[in-house]
């Protein structure tokens, strides 16, 4: 009578279901932020815009990415920005409950950990997707950054868009433990978030860092690097995953993803099992 | 005790509240470092020449870009951070318990914003020793540097009123606060933080025009790009600018702050999230 039920394939979608409503109607409750948070975008591309006009195209078009600095910083800030935004909600939503002191009720409840994860996970998605499209929306259709696209190349950034988010959930699994355990405010995706956008070549061509080797070589381990560079040669060159580069790159994001999301849920895992030995879930 | 000690206090828990969070303090360090540095790299694909025609002819893009970021992250932090402190407070439901102290609300906000400049003051500074680590050139005589501490006084005080009008703001719509956004986004966009304001058309330009952060800038930037000093007619046009900001901002704000303040206290929603 006592033994716990193995959960039902049904009972986990409604349970998913309903963390990612209850989460999508909390933000479109917030509607000044909703509002604030699209004009930043494009506040955010105009602002690129306008420094373009100071870009020497030439070590751009050296490097390959043709001539326009728009363009070349568009795919970089709004894929960056996807990133981040999908990756850091795991964590955030983690700080949130615990500060709220809610963690507790969250995980004697009958819902499953894995369905609030996951809930929780595609509402980031959808949100962070939102944003990501408007940036491209402007910048392509407002402001003429030459982006290249027809149906190959938009199918092919999809799925890379999809492998780059993959490659890097095990990340946020990790600060959503590193979370648990320390309490204060993601550490982890806040590094990831300035490292990318640096280590990535997210502003500058990456070629510039080559005279560095430390910079360099962590450049080179980070995954986004590779994404970043593959979506480039999408969206700035037309390539798609039928051509030798974008595909190597695509299974090398494939590989980090197999590597980096069971070593995220260890951590996670670790930090999750020490909280409770310690009873600290609900302490700040 | 007196209005002073009790500022002091409040300074005292946020610093010890904030070096709590050492890998915190840490990764804000390590931010500000490789924000600058992100410019510096940018700095070698970006032609001095627009810069140089606005007058600040020292130190070309790079010196151009550390003393926007530097000094917008430096308002930002401290107009966010009189906002969050409040939404803080309402978030742990302690913001009733202080108001039911013998502790005025003006002395409050005095007291939750002090810690903020301060820390803002620190990484300032910081961002200003990277940025001349990675080769920055700025002039520095006791006349550019007496007239930019006086630029920056008059670029903090200006900005107490919008925290004062933030902190208004978000005790009422508790996220997603627009004095906040517009202090961050718009000021990046029309303030000339990256870029000089020759680039924009001439209505984002009027826009920027009523951002106190466009003069500072341009003041600051005068000074220590272009060698001039307060005498200098340009840099007091921007002086006079930022008074004139001030003494209007400051009767406004606390009308602000007082209408949210007085909104949540009577729909009791002081301590609700």
């Amino acid at each position: 009578m006592l033994r716990e039920e193995p959960p039902k394939l049904r009972s986990e979608l409604r349970q998913t279901w309903g963390v990612f409503w209850a989460q999508l109607k909390i933000f479109l409750s917030y509607k000044t932020w909703v509002v604030t948070e699209t004009l930043s975008t494009v506040a955010s591309i105009a602002m690129y815009y306008f420094m373009g006009f100071q870009v020497r195209p030439g070590q751009l078009v050296d490097a390959g990415y043709g001539s326009s600095w728009l363009a070349f910083a568009l795919v970089g800030v709004a894929s960056t920005h996807y990133l981040w935004m999908c990756i850091s909600r795991l964590s955030h939503t983690m700080q949130h409950e615990i500060q709220d002191g809610t963690f507790e009720t969250v995980i004697s409840s009958p819902i499953r950990l894995r369905s609030y994860l996951v809930g929780q996970s595609i509402r980031g998605f959808l949100v962070s997707g939102y944003f990501m499209v408007g940036a491209l929306v402007v910048g392509t259709f407002l402001l003429g950054a030459p982006l290249v696209l027809n149906p190959g190349t938009t199918l092919s950034s999809i799925a890379l868009l999809l492998l780059l988010v993959s490659s890097h959930l095990g990340i946020g699994v990790i600060a959503a433990g590193v979370i648990l355990v320390y309490k204060k405010g993601d550490p982890l995706t806040f590094l990831f978030a300035i490292f990318t956008e640096f280590f990535g070549g997210v502003l500058f061509p990456l070629q510039l860092l080559a005279d560095y080797p430390v910079l360099w070589a962590i450049a080179k381990v980070m995954p986004y690097t590779y994404a970043l560079e593959g979506l480039r040669k999408v969206l700035l060159t037309g390539q798609t995953l039928l051509h030798q580069e974008v595909l190597s790159t695509a299974a090398l994001l494939g590989a980090y993803t197999i590597l980096l999301i069971p070593l995220g849920l260890l951590i996670f895992r670790a930090g999750y099992n020490r909280v409770r030995t310690e009873g600290s879930t609900a302490s700040y | 005790m007196t209005p002073l000690s009790k500022i002091r206090a409040f300074i005292v828990r946020d610093f010890k509240s904030w070096w709590t969070y050492k890998l915190w303090v840490t990764l804000d360090v390590t931010g500000t470092v490789v924000f600058i540095a992100t410019y510096y790299l940018v700095s070698t694909i970006v032609s001095s020449q627009k810069v140089a025609e606005a007058g600040y002819t020292l130190g070309g893009y790079f010196s151009f870009a550390m003393i926007g970021i530097a000094f917008q992250q430096y308002v930002f932090f401290a107009v966010q951070g009189i906002s969050e402190s409040i939404r803080e407070e309402q978030w742990h439901g302690t913001m009733e318990s202080i108001l039911a102290s013998a502790t005025s609300f003006r002395l409050f906000l005095l007291g939750e914003s002090a810690f903020r400049f301060i820390i803002a003051s620190y990484f300032l500074l910081g961002s200003l020793a990277t940025g001349l680590a990675l080769g920055a050139q700025v002039y520095l005589n006791l006349g550019t540097v007496l007239s930019m501490v006086l630029l920056t006084a008059l670029l903090v005080s200006s900005h107490v009123c919008v925290g004062i009008m933030s902190a208004g703001v978000i005790m009422k719509i508790k996220q997603g606060d627009p004095v906040v956004w517009a202090f961050s986004w718009m000021t990046q966009l029309v303030s000339g933080v990256f870029y000089p304001l020759g680039l924009l058309p001439w209505y984002l330009k009027w826009i920027g025009y009523a951002f106190p952060l466009t003069p500072a800038l341009d003041g600051i930037r005068r000074c220590l790009q272009g060698g001039e000093t307060l005498l200098s007619p340009a840099v007091l046009m921007d002086v006079v600018s930022l008074v004139l900001f001030t003494a209007v901002a400051l009767p406004l704000a606390l009308w602000v702050f007082k209408a949210g303040y007085n909104s949540s206290r009577t729909d009791g929603s002081l301590s609700q999230y």
